[in-house]
């Protein structure tokens, strides 16, 4: 009895709060940064990366997973519980095929995945997962790009661009400032950088970008692809800065003359 | 039969743990495009009582076989003769009304065309309980699939739940030949599905005891650009040659049409007034009965000699 | 009476199968592809137990892909001739077997070589050069041991090939008219036209 009773981790606090569900929110908020931007016909994931240790391959460390030929994963908070809800979900994947004939839905995968995350907030002897997902892809015979987000405690929903971790705040309200619909594929991935930029200060070798053009269509951004983008970025950043200088110092040269007109006579 | 997870992952950590958590908590639930079906290996596909005997299958089959013990208690209804086909306007699905169980006719007005929904046509064939209940669940599984996914099943997908059920029972008696058939996405579908878990996309299939008799009219007269009317009067006739042939098919033809906006009842014909006056004033109908000496009264084989 | 050959030549894999699928005497479908494509370099042709043989198949085909999603990789011809028979084994000791009859071609794109491998419902699995399973073996096998060249060329292996399906064709008592070929080689697999 008293076993039943002490198993189940997630129970509610008297006010109505899941302490251990909000806990592994906070866990997500302590994960590196990820972003989802939706453009016309593309999606863009960027993830931060963290800094390797110099005797360390970096190739082992991945943050952006394929679950199948047309969905790509990002997931920010803990990474060893990100590698098993990737598991479950490419299982879920190709048993779909094998029971549907049909490859997944970008929204079929992602509510398969909160459904799991759920689960593990109303399961005894369990915690749960300490991740926030972004899931991007394209549906079968359709070629709209979708993104979706998942939380631990197992909501779901779709945007047209959002950032889930550190500093996750941040970056989505760059997106909701500079976020326009119809972007092409160039204009994605720069958006996806600059917001990543918002909160990655040590620049393009933290930065990972993937890009998904359709079926079966993703490609990884090369580090010189990326520094290439960086540094055109932060050119227009300094253009921007000059220009705002110069019409600053216009406006307060005309303001001067002006004053100075005006005490001539 | 395997699903992916318990199977495969024998061989890793990670996906013991995924079976003994899956256990734990979705026993009862369906989940996953697997809908509870994952762990069919273990425990069985929705439980359902089974007689409480050492062998089942065996007691099943002692009581069922009327073929090696005609004082068999239970016969299971077997001839039939069910047709379908894909054509240019659409799906045609033909079936006779003949119920038999041994020697005896048991009933002259078989549905023998199970209407899973408004799309979905499902024909029955082999044992008459198993693909009236199979069918009808299925029915409820492509509702509950279209209420998750908030779009109807295609066919391939209805066909193939079907066709994974039966196979977990295989070798346990169930005796179904069974055709679906649709319209989705994709346009028309045709699937052949059976008990023994064979799956087959088609154009044209019949099944049955009929079924050769069908096929011989069938064969004939098919094409891909038939009208709808001729492709009708096809359905019509092929079945109408098995109930005359086949001792264990006839009294009526039920025949449906599957469109683009659903399917569509086309109408019931009696295979005697078929063989003697035909179908009366119907599309694509020729006068006159369908019968070889209705058809070919008055005529003669006889040389042309002249008569002095 | 289903029919599946396969050999190997130079650089390539070729494997054939019938096109029937049947029911008692009836013939259901004179044009199904009774060869799976497990990963862009593997193809298995199966025949045995009707329901069976598409349900192990498929299983097979998906599991080869979880594991290429996996891991990143394709699994080699070897691994996966060893992993299939090995589902087949676990499977011949379970309540219900699958009866399945297999010839698996693949190509090994880390050494380029042609890869062929017999396997049964028991779990036999042999590594050979040429392979047929059905009634086809007990006419073909002679003419493969006659003419099968392992340095043979496309043109020469797709020869030998057609010399054991139209021995089929003329000495066994049911026709099987149309055959379904595929090529395996390092470009991935192909279906031919014979």
């Amino acid at each position: 009895m008293s076993r039943s009773y002490d198993r189940a981790l997630t129970v509610f606090s008297p006010d109505g709060h899941l302490f251990q569900v909000e806990y592994a929110l906070e866990a997500v908020r302590k994960g590196t940064c990820a972003v989802g931007v939706r453009g016309k016909d593309v999606v863009v994931l960027g993830v931060e990366k963290k800094s390797v240790l110099q005797l360390q391959d970096p190739r082992t460390v991945r943050k952006v997973a394929m679950l199948d030929d047309h969905i790509c994963l990002a997931f920010a908070g803990l990474t060893a519980d990100g590698r098993v809800l990737i598991d479950k979900a490419r299982i879920e994947c190709q048993s779909h095929r094998l029971t549907v004939e049909d490859p997944v839905s970008v929204e079929y995968i992602t509510r398969h995945i909160a459904g799991i995350q759920q689960r593990y907030t109303q399961s005894g002897g369990v915690r749960p997962f300490g991740i926030s997902t972004l899931i991007v892809g394209f549906d079968p015979q359709d070629s709209k790009p979708r993104l979706y987000q998942t939380e631990p405690s197992g909501i779901y929903s779709a945007w047209k661009a959002n950032a889930i971790g550190r500093s996750s705040k941040t970056v989505r309200e760059f997106l909701e400032k500079n976020h326009k619909d119809d972007m092409g594929r160039d204009e994605t991935i720069k958006l996806t950088i600059k917001s990543l930029l918002e909160v990655v200060q040590t620049g393009a070798k933290n930065i990972d970008i993937s890009v998904m053009e359709g079926y079966n269509k993703v490609t990884n951004l090369d580090l010189s692809q990326i520094e290439a983008l960086v540094a055109e970025i932060e050119r227009e950043k300094e253009q921007d800065a000059e220009r705002k200088r110069s019409r600053l110092a216009a406006t307060a040269a005309s303001e001067a003359a002006m004053s100075a007109g005006a005490s001539a006579p | 039969m395997n699903s992916i997870a318990s199977r495969f992952a024998s061989t890793s950590a990670s996906a013991a743990i995924s079976r003994d958590e899956e256990e734990n908590q979705v026993a009862a639930s369906m989940w996953g495009s697997t809908g509870g079906f994952g762990n069919l290996g273990q425990v069985g596909i929705p439980s359902f009582e089974i007689p409480r005997v050492p062998d089942p299958t065996n007691f099943l089959r002692m009581h069922t076989d009327d073929r090696n013990d005609p004082s068999c208690r239970i016969k299971i209804q077997h001839g039939t003769t069910t047709l379908a086909f894909r054509f240019q306007g659409g799906i045609i699905v033909a079936v006779d009304s003949r119920a038999t169980a041994g020697s005896y006719i048991a009933s002259g007005t078989v549905k023998k065309v199970i209407e899973i929904n408004k799309y979905l046509l499902g024909t029955m064939a082999g044992g008459a309980a198993d693909c009236q209940y199979w069918e009808t669940y299925l029915g409820i599984q492509c509702r509950l699939h279209e209420l998750r996914n908030r779009e109807r099943i295609s066919v391939a997908a209805a066909s193939k739940y079907l066709s994974n059920l039966v196979y977990g029972y295989k070798g346990m008696g169930l005796s179904m030949g069974t055709m679906i058939a649709g319209w989705d996405k994709t346009g028309p579908a045709l699937f052949y599905v059976d008990s023994d878990g064979q799956r087959l996309k088609g154009d044209l299939f019949s099944v049955g005891s009929g079924s050769t008799f069908a096929y011989g009219v069938l064969d004939a007269g098919y094409r891909w650009d038939l009208s709808e009317e001729e492709a009708q009067e096809l359905g019509r006739r092929a079945i109408y040659a098995a109930g005359h042939r086949d001792a264990f098919s006839g009294n009526t033809v039920n025949l449906y049409h599957v469109k683009e906006d659903g399917w569509k009842f086309i109408g019931n014909y009696d295979v005697t007034t078929l063989h003697y006056e035909g179908p009366g004033n119907v599309p694509g109908a020729v006068p006159g009965g369908y019968g070889y000496d209705v058809r070919t009264e008055g005529l003669h084989s006889r040389g042309a000699a002249t008569v002095a | 009476m289903e029919c599946s050959f396969g050999l190997v030549g130079k650089g390539y894999t070729l494997i054939a199968s019938d096109t029937n699928s049947a029911r008692s005497i009836v013939k259901m479908k004179n044009d199904e592809d009774k060869i799976k494509v497990l990963t862009p370099h593997l193809c298995m042709a199966y025949s045995g137990e009707a329901g069976d043989t598409v349900q192990f198949a498929e299983y097979v085909e998906r599991n080869l892909r979880l594991h290429q999603i996996r891991h990143y990789t394709e699994l080699r011809p070897p691994s996966s001739a060893a992993w299939i028979r090995r589902v087949l084994a676990d499977s011949l000791r379970s309540r219900k077997p699958y009866q399945v009859n297999l010839l698996l071609g693949g190509y090994d794109t880390s050494d380029d070589t042609p890869h062929l491998y017999w396997i049964d419902y028991l779990g036999t699995m042999a590594k050979v050069p040429f392979a047929a399973h059905g009634y086809g073996a007990y006419f073909a096998l002679s003419t493969l041991d006659r003419y099968h060249d392992p340095t043979a060329d496309l043109e020469q292996g797709l020869e030998t090939l057609k010399r054991c399906i139209e021995e089929v064709q003329k000495r066994l008592i049911v026709g099987l008219p149309k055959w379904n070929v595929k090529i395996i080689d390092q470009d991935g697999v192909r279906e031919l036209e014979i």
